[in-house]
């Protein structure tokens, strides 16, 4: 694809509104026969994803949402882990819950072939337990903040994300750069210049100052990462600083419940490989005294590590799911932009981007090799 | 009366010289308790096999990061202890180790048990901001004057089965005011008994004081009616419930870090729980939206009726649910009114059976046509 | 449904293969008269009937879920039925506690001989769920 190009929708009555019309007009159309989209949940303390046949549904939708409940991957892969089906379906979330869809995607997870992803730009989300004290108010400071492109209540790796803008799945909906009472539609796949041709919506507005300001938010914000992500490492590096920071880890596995990306059925840590006779336990007791039951609290993590941080996409899931507030998923993107770094990969970029591990190249990594050979 | 063991220090203390005791006469191999990992009151279980490592132990930390039961099967889980160990649990902790021993998940056999009657444990993330810590003083002044200590687990504010029913031994706690003096641990079994002969300190004949723990009785049944009660308000049928759990996160971090729950692979995580497309096709015909993923109330329900009637009411899971949903006083309610049908107390004695894997050939006219 | 038409319940019934089974069956060949309301499942054994089977039929919308099997003492896997009896009190009592129109629920022991019970029982049961109504899990979707 060469640059993406995009239109100016109109946007009278709200952003939010002007998206679902644009859905709805697309289920009009026969473009879609349903949608994955955000809804407040009937007591009105969280959201959840949806997904919608019937239209009238919509008044109730939410798109953009101040709290990422699920993680939006793990609702497009329930729906089509096991087949693509015979609906054409358009889910709309956030960068990082597509970029996740797209990683679950090459993992065998879901089957895309009827999905239409549609991102949006992001301004980060709430901390669940912030909005949970108290909903309403979290309401109001989230679009506050969100008005005012103003991070400071976010997830911590909101406030550092670069990528709440990137253009992953097949339409993305801009708000950034564009004139009052409107905003961008942008395609980024031949399946979205598809779709927006059956709308009658031609591709040939200016979104320069879209791409403007979101070159300059991205810059800013991965100077800020960078930051952080140093900041962090001089904080948790070394075996000892890990340990620490780990130290309350009560092994809920919460994190890995709750991420996008860890998909298995039955985790390696929860497996019998994982489980000792007694004497073994006790084995390793003697050898030092005394062990930390259960013992495998690193293993798991640096485990968690190796097997995922290709695919992590800085979501934040994880870090609110832990009951003991580790900052686990700062830790996550900080060591996931190395690895990733490692194969100039980036996770959930492109479906046709191979996960580093399962492509090589010959000449590569000499960096990696003992220099005698 | 029980043979009692009374140690002249503290009652940490004391539990502590017992372990050390037990350590270094080679009485038992391994112990497992809480230690303290950081200054800031975070504990973690350890096994410990050296007394020298006993120092920061924390025997009776007003802290569960995880049911010890679960952890006691996991140790015995692979066949059993070939060596004794002791292992310093809180009643709810043995009660569920017994459930999961009456599911083959692990073996009583070389394990002696050290429990106490029980005040109650703080939420976990208390114990992230130092919170427990700085409350410990208060927690042990309320455990002394056999009150409810302010802000514990609301499971363990509507807690009534603070007694160990099967510990080897049991330390005096709840409602005993000279704590900071002496430490009575009531020698229950023959192991009890002989495990703590030749310990230093006084041996006597005692009860638990029945008067005292019978006004706490009260004050937590007092607590459990109020929490039940507001619960129930909620639980209001198919709605009531969607209501409550409306935000479930599907994370299934309840099952995962519940006792009862040992499944290698849950039902509910199973395939035969998968929607398929046609699922979805069909289910948006009769319903017009699904929540994605589905399945929340029925995982809700489903877990209840696989664990309810074993239910120890430990608040574990409560601790862990990312979205604040009060599962373990509806888990605990459902739980004691199934629980009763049989006239069942989980974790009461590991020879009586699960009622489900067991009938009467007279029973429950009331549920027949 | 129009606001006029009777409302007919659909009702999910679990029958045991060698009692309840043959049951219907004789009350169908008898021609007695009974509600048409029933969607019998022949199971090889009241006890094969997981009570997730009958969360499982709720949540989808059934508006009763009936759970047939022979008489105690007369299963023909000799103890089958007295499991069947606990599980269901359990389940009975889950919906119970989470005032979740038990009502809904019925275990009935019905021989290879009574028809005339098997169609008593449908057509109370049916009444029953008649005047319940419709099964407000249908069209829920935050299940
Ligand atoms: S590890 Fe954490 S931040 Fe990374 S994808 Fe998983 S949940 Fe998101
Ligand atoms: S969620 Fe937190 S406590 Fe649970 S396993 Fe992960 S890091 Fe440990
Ligand atoms: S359901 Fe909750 S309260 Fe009951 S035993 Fe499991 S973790 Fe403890
Ligand atoms: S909910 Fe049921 S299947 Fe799942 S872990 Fe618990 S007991 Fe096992
Ligand atoms: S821990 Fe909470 S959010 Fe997670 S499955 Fe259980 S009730 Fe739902
Ligand atoms: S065979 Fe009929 S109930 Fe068991």
């Amino acid at each position: 694809m060469n640059k993406p190009t995009g239109a100016v929708i109109s946007a009278k009555s709200s952003t939010k509104k002007s998206i679902i019309d644009f859905l709805e007009k697309a289920m009009d159309k026969g473009v879609f026969d349903a949608v994955i989209v955000p809804m407040r949940v009937p007591a009105g303390d969280s959201f959840a994803y949806v997904l919608i046949k019937d239209k009238s549904l919509f008044k109730d939708a939410f798109p953009i949402p101040p709290v990422m409940f699920v993680q939006g991957a793990k609702a497009v892969s329930s729906v089509t882990r096991l087949g693509k089906g015979n609906m054409k379906i358009a889910a709309l979330m956030r960068p990082c819950e597509i970029r996740a869809t797209i990683e679950l995607a090459k993992l065998g997870q879901t089957d895309l072939e009827n999905m239409t992803l549609i991102s949006m730009d992001c301004p980060g989300v709430l901390p669940t337990s912030d909005f949970l004290s108290d909903p309403e108010k979290g309401m109001k400071q989230f679009d506050e903040a969100a008005k005012n492109l103003d991070d400071k209540i976010m997830r911590p790796v909101c406030q550092i994300c670069d990528k709440s803008s990137m253009m992953a799945g097949d339409l993305h909906i801009g708000t950034l750069g564009a004139k009052k009472d409107t905003f961008f539609v942008i395609s980024n796949s031949q399946k979205g210049n598809d779709i927006l041709d059956k709308l009658g919506i031609s591709l040939k507005d200016n979104i320069d100052s879209w791409h403007a300001k979101v070159k300059n938010i991205s810059e800013e914000k991965l100077k800020k990462r960078k930051k952080a992500h140093k900041d962090l490492k001089s904080e948790i590096g070394g075996l000892d600083n890990l340990l620490d920071a780990y130290n309350q880890c009560i092994n809920c596995h919460n994190c890995m419940r709750v991420c996008p990306v860890c998909y298995c059925r039955l985790c390696y840590f929860d497996s019998d490989n994982v489980k000792h006779p007694s004497e073994d336990y006790l084995q390793m007791a003697e050898s030092k005294g005394s062990i930390r039951f259960l013992p495998d609290t690193i293993f798991f993590q640096m485990g968690r590590m190796m097997h995922m941080s290709l695919s992590c996409v800085s979501c934040g899931a994880c870090e609110d799911a832990c009951p003991v507030s580790i900052p686990v998923a700062q830790i996550f993107s900080m060591i996931s932009d190395e690895t990733q770094g490692l194969f100039d990969y980036v996770s959930g970029r492109s479906l046709e981007e191979p996960l580093p591990l399962v492509a090589y190249k010959e000449e590569e990594l000499h960096e990696m090799e003992d220099a005698n050979d | 009366m029980t043979k009692t063991l009374k140690i002249n220090k503290n009652v940490e203390q004391g539990i502590l010289e017992l372990l050390r005791f037990l350590l270094d006469g080679g009485k038992v191999s391994g112990v497992f308790t809480l230690k303290r990992i950081n200054k800031e009151g975070s504990v973690a279980y350890s096994l410990v096999t050296r007394s020298d490592e006993l120092e920061d132990a924390v025997p009776l930390f007003p802290l569960m990061p995880v049911n010890a039961g679960k952890l006691l099967s996991r140790f015995s889980l692979r066949g059993k202890s070939n060596k004794p160990v002791a292992a310093v649990v809180k009643p709810c902790e043995l009660r569920a180790f017994i459930e999961l021993v009456k599911r083959e998940q692990g073996s009583l056999e070389n394990i002696f048990f050290i429990s106490s009657t029980c005040g109650g444990v703080y939420p976990i993330e208390m114990a992230v901001d130092g919170a427990v810590e700085n409350n410990l003083s208060k927690y042990w002044e309320a455990v002394k004057k056999g009150e409810i200590p302010a802000q514990i687990r609301p499971a363990c504010r509507g807690c009534v089965e603070f007694k160990p029913y099967t510990a080897d031994m049991t330390v005096d706690l709840v409602g005993s005011s000279d704590i900071d003096k002496r430490c009575m641990i009531l020698l229950n079994t023959k192991n009890g008994e002989e495990l703590a002969q030749d310990m230093k300190g006084d041996f006597l004949e005692k009860e638990l004081d029945k008067k005292i723990l019978d006004k706490f009785q009260n004050k937590r049944e007092a607590e459990r009616k109020k929490l039940f009660d507001e619960i129930e308000e909620k639980m209001k049928g198919l709605d009531g419930f969607i209501d409550i759990f409306g935000k479930c996160l599907g994370c299934h971090g309840c099952s995962k870090v519940c006792p009862i729950c040992y499944c290698k692979l849950c039902e509910f995580e199973s395939p035969d729980s998968e929607y398929k497309p046609s699922n979805y096709e069909s289910d948006l015909k009769k319903r017009g939206g699904l929540k994605v993923p589905p399945g929340t109330v029925y995982f809700q329900i489903g877990r209840l009726d696989h664990i309810a009637i074993s239910c120890v009411g430990c608040g574990a899971c409560e601790d862990v649910c990312p979205v604040d949903i009060p599962i373990s006083i509806i888990f605990k309610k459902v739980g004691e009114s199934v629980q009763k049908l049989f006239d069942y107390i989980p974790g009461r004695d590991v020879k009586e059976e699960i009622p489900l894997l067991t009938f009467e050939k007279d029973e429950l006219s009331e549920v027949e046509d | 449904m129009k606001k006029d038409e009777e409302f007919m319940p659909r009702i999910l019934a679990f029958l045991c293969n060698w009692c309840s089974y043959a049951g219907a069956d004789l009350a169908g060949t008898s021609r007695l008269k009974y509600p048409p309301s029933i969607l019998p499942i022949r199971v090889m054994c009241s006890s094969r009937v997981d009570p997730l089977f009958i969360v499982k039929a709720y949540l989808g919308g059934i508006d009763g879920v009936l759970l047939a099997g022979c008489h105690p003492g007369d299963c023909h896997y000799e103890k089958g039925n007295y499991y069947t009896r606990r599980r269901f009190a359990l389940i009975k009592k889950i919906f119970e506690e989470l005032d979740m129109e038990a009502d809904r629920l019925l275990l009935s022991w019905i021989s290879a001989s009574e028809g005339p019970k098997y169609a008593k029982v449908a057509t109370e049961f049916t009444e029953k769920i008649k005047k319940l109504g419709e099964n407000p899990a249908k069209n829920k979707i935050f299940l």
